[in-house]
């Protein structure tokens, strides 16, 4: 007789039980473990005096202070621009707008740390810039353009604006038409339509892009650092952190750590009660009618489009300059160039390259296995507790790298039961964090074409006696499945350019290339650094493609 | 059934991680096992270099290839890595960084000793330097000096040359108003090199003068860097005119990259014998003390020599022929081709720095890194 077989049912149970514990074990219990290290002591006693230390020291209390200001202007700045390119993109027909729509995404793949190495290299105190504006006006010394908080503000909204042009041109993408019609039907037009209606609209992209990217310029500790900016909160954490030798210290960057979790929750739990309040959103995307610009208008639109295009590409050039030259200094372009820099990063070193893709890869392997099926709890089933697998997700996006990285040492070190070493021991430890960490982009990408799939198509296959499972399988996953490989790219693309957690937990031989371009770097060849910048730039790229063709400009839903 | 088994064997030792299968299966005792590791402050450049040497090595010796590889770590991170790993190491050495650091590890039984041949131990003088002595081994047997290497600063000439001002040649020249906003350097709190030349201008001057010489260098000081790596970096490029507290090999490093930067060791720079020890626990005792060996022979230290660093022993002296890097390393460094047949000044003592680090730290964050801002203003 044949064993009977596991009912689809009991199945189903168990497959979201496993997905439960995935997330207990390698999300909530590392993140419980760096909040039960920030209210106890060497010992092991509960204390609040760590949190003490930190409120009562006015050095911490500028970082506090200083952190939020940089995350609130950079939000401020990158709303403008992100805004205005967003609509120019949607509402309006111009010369170059295809080009321009897919030159934007660019400024989002620049690579950790490197980026900013290519700023400094065109706009550093010795980079092209001054050294032609000293040889023009004799000056004796350079402007300083990026040294200093204003530089961090100038480098992360360069980077980070087109985190809110995409979400809002996802959400333009979604207002009804109609909407705008009847306003204009009772005589809103122009600046007044766009503030009582337009905007309000947006709102729900706009919020969720704008968390982004204060969350982003709140946790990155890289930018400043080569900035020479250190009071700030996230770096302290990491230089905190990263210096064992004091005790108390190193304590105070896990208390910085648990902060800037803390914090990012707060602002997510405000961000989601104020857009959940608001979502008006229709859930299809409409057919937008563009209005075509009279020409000097198309000219402005053009320019301003040019001028900030060729401002996000500087990290580009300078990487790239940087990556082919030979003891490149105070002269507007190398004088020598040499290919010795990548030989040594893709011959010489290639388990960087090699690491990372293998890596990232099975990131997106359980990215998919667990996070497909979230999608489908969140976006079709009645389950309990899909709020909290709700909450639990997006949570990811908020806290800090380092915080994951800092968690994951401190909760995996001890002896796994049956082996001699912990899990911190083995390399799987690397695609296991990236996953955790990339899950969120999967989920969504997941999620939001599963909102276009009617829930009638599935409801036909039900009725025709496909269990749930079957039904996902033979109807739903077929129509989602753009959806998916949309977000598992992301997934794929931001794990390689995954800088923060895994710096961390590298042990040799495990390092992918964003270890190696700090490894690099630290060593002092920001050449051979900026050699596997434009590899990963390049890798970004062509994701960048692939996700565009199949998306058709609809990623926003990924980010928020 | 035997041979099935054989067969199995075999296929595993093939599956197996190569340190597993030359553990399990190498025919009698192994001079040295197949893989060594290494946690260290010591950039790339250098410990790239002496790890391929020895592993070169140890194929021609032994017939062993030695699976090297290394954990690049500040010193204050590499320290407290080990001591997370509580006796369970990662790596098998711990390489460079103040000697201090090394004894508060052989405290806590994190080390074992070296425990190298005779000959190569007593190849290395017991210390260097005067009024106060610098110890270049460890007398307890626990860290072995590897090479002698001189912290100095560094400027870019073309910068200084804009500036107006003289190229500096002591200390006191990095305070020139001129360069104002021109200097880099690292926090004491995160690079070995920066704190011992913190711990210099503290000897020489006592407490409170030191603290004031130091907060004139940070008034002039434009540029605080992650790590110390970086101060030669943002000279060479020109980002600032010049850098504080900087190993000679970095600069070096930075010159046969094909950069414009200028190294002096002014008058009671410190001199770091780059301590070397063995972890305690280490899964490979044996490829490592015999690296030690070997870095101690004539062959070791030419890995040094043509890197801008200096023999750890009186045996050997800089040298090459015409337009070799070693030449360019002596040229670089002043015209210096052992530390051995020269006075070396030194106000740095090892007992007092150790005593000192907490509160130097300490202080430096309330009295430098607090205060920069305002500072950077007078």
């Amino acid at each position: 007789m044949l064993p009977k077989m596991p009912r689809p049912r009991a199945l189903g149970a168990l497959g979201v039980a496993l997905i439960w514990l995935f997330l207990a074990l390698f999300l909530v219990y590392p993140l419980t473990r760096i909040f039960y290290d920030a209210v106890t002591d060497e010992a092991g006693r509960l204390t609040l005096a760590n949190f003490a230390g930190f409120f009562t020291d006015s050095f911490y209390l500028r970082a506090l202070w200083k952190s939020l200001v940089l995350g609130v202007a950079t939000v401020a700045a990158s709303s403008v621009i992100g805004i205005a390119v967003a609509f120019l993109l949607v509402r309006y027909d111009f010369r170059g707008r295809g080009l321009f729509s897919y030159l934007t995404l660019i400024p989002i793949i620049s690579p950790p740390l490197v980026g900013t190495l290519g700023f400094t290299f065109i706009l550093g105190r010795a980079g092209s810039v001054n050294v032609l504006l000293m040889d023009l006006f004799d000056m004796l010394k350079p402007i300083n353009f990026l040294y200093g908080i204003h530089g961090v503000v100038l480098v992360e909204t360069l980077h980070l604006f087109p985190m809110i042009t995409l979400n809002v041109v996802d959400a333009l993408g979604k207002i009804d038409p109609a909407l705008e019609e009847a306003a204009e039907s009772v005589g809103a037009r122009g600046w007044k339509k766009f503030w009582t209606i337009t905007l309000p609209l947006t709102t729900p992209g706009y919020v969720a892009g704008a968390l982004l990217v204060f969350i982003w310029t709140f946790s990155d500790f890289a930018t400043p650092l080569i900035l020479g900016v250190q009071d700030l909160l996230a770096p302290q954490a990491y230089l905190n952190i990263v210096q064992f030798v004091d005790r108390r210290i190193f304590r105070m960057g896990i208390v910085i750590s648990a902060l800037m979790v803390f914090l990012a929750v707060v602002f997510l739990l405000v961000a989601r009660r104020w857009v959940g309040l608001k979502d008006y959103s229709s859930l299809s995307y409409s057919v937008v009618a563009r209005r075509r610009l009279s020409p000097p208008r198309q000219a402005a639109a053009v320019a301003f489009l040019s001028v900030l295009m060729l401002l996000s590409f500087i990290p580009y050039v300078g990487v790239a300059l940087a990556s082919f030259s030979r003891g490149w200094a105070l002269t507007p372009l190398p004088l020598s160039y040499t290919l010795q820099h990548f030989e040594r990063v893709i011959v010489e070193t290639p388990k960087y390259i090699v690491n990372s893709f293998l890596y990232s890869g099975l990131a997106v392997v359980l990215c998919i296995v667990v996070g497909v099926p979230i999608a489908w709890i969140l976006g079709r089933s009645t389950m309990p507790g899909r709020g909290a697998l709700d909450s639990l997700n997006t949570l990811i996006l908020a806290v800090p790298g380092t915080a994951i990285g800092i968690a994951y040492i401190r909760a995996f070190h001890f002896d796994l039961p049956g082996f001699d070493r912990g899990l911190t021991s083995y390399w799987i430890v690397m695609p296991l964090v990236l996953a955790v960490r990339r899950l969120p982009y999967t989920v969504r990408g997941a999620y939001s074409s599963l909102q276009l799939v009617h829930r009638s198509m599935e409801e036909a296959a039900a009725s025709v006696g496909a269990s749930g499972l079957r039904a996902f399988r033979d109807v739903t996953l077929p129509l989602i499945w753009k959806g998916v490989v949309v977000g598992s790219l992301f997934s794929f693309m931001t794990s390689l350019q995954e800088a923060s957690a895994v710096l961390f937990l590298a042990l040799g031989g495990w390092e992918m290339v964003t270890n190696g371009i700090f490894a690099f770097y630290i060593a002092g060849s920001s050449s051979e650094a900026a050699a596997l910048g434009v590899i990963l730039i390049a890798v970004a790229a062509l994701s960048v493609v692939v996700i565009n063709r199949l998306a058709a400009g609809r990623m926003g839903g990924v980010f928020g | 059934m035997v041979r099935l088994i054989a067969v199995l064997a075999a296929l595993a030792a093939l599956l197996a991680p190569s340190g597993f299968a030359g553990r399990s299966y190498a025919q009698g005792p192994a001079p040295v096992e197949s893989e060594l590791n290494l946690i260290t402050p010591v950039s790339k450049f250098i410990h790239d270099a002496a790890l391929k040497a020895f592993a070169d090595y140890a194929k021609e010796r032994w017939n062993v290839t030695v699976k090297v590889s290394a954990i690049p770590a500040g010193t204050p991170v590499a320290y407290g890595r080990i001591t997370e790993w509580k006796g369970k190491p990662e790596v098998d050495i711990f390489w460079g960084g103040e000697s201090a650091l090394f004894e508060k590890l052989a405290e806590q039984k994190l080390l074992q000793k070296v425990e190298i041949s005779t000959a190569a131990w007593d190849s290395i003088p017991a210390s260097i330097g005067k009024p106060k002595p610098i110890p270049l081994k460890d007398k307890d047997g626990f860290w072995v000096g590897t090479a002698l290497e001189p912290y100095g600063l560094v400027y870019n000439p073309k910068r200084i040359q804009r500036l107006g001002a003289p190229e500096p040649k002591e200390w006191e020249d990095l305070l020139n108003p001129k360069l104002k906003g021109e200097v880099a350097q690292c926090a004491p709190t995160r690079s070995s090199s920066s704190n011992a030349t913190y711990e210099v201008m503290l000897s020489r001057f006592g407490e409170d003068k030191g603290w004031e010489w130091l907060a004139r260098l940070a008034a002039n000081t434009g540029h605080f860097t992650a790590r110390s790596r970086d101060v030669p970096t943002v000279v060479a490029k020109g980002e600032f005119a010049a850098g504080f507290a900087v190993p000679s090999y970095m600069a070096f490093e930075e010159k046969l990259a094909g950069f414009d930067i200028k190294f002096v060791a002014p008058t009671y720079a410190f001199v770091t014998p780059e301590p070397m020890a063995i972890l305690a626990g280490a899964r490979n005792p044996k490829a490592a003390r015999a690296f030690i060996e070997f870095l101690l022979t004539e062959r070791g230290q030419k890995v040094f020599m043509e890197r801008g660093l200096f023999p750890i022993t009186p045996k050997f002296k800089v040298q090459g022929v015409p337009g070799s890097t070693a030449e360019l390393a002596v040229e670089f460094t002043g015209g210096v081709r052992s530390y051995f047949d020269r006075e070396v000044a030194n106000v740095y003592d090892e007992a007092v720095a150790a005593k000192r680090s907490d509160a130097l730290k300490v202080r430096f964050r309330s009295d430098i890194e607090a205060k920069w801002e305002d500072l950077k203003k007078k």
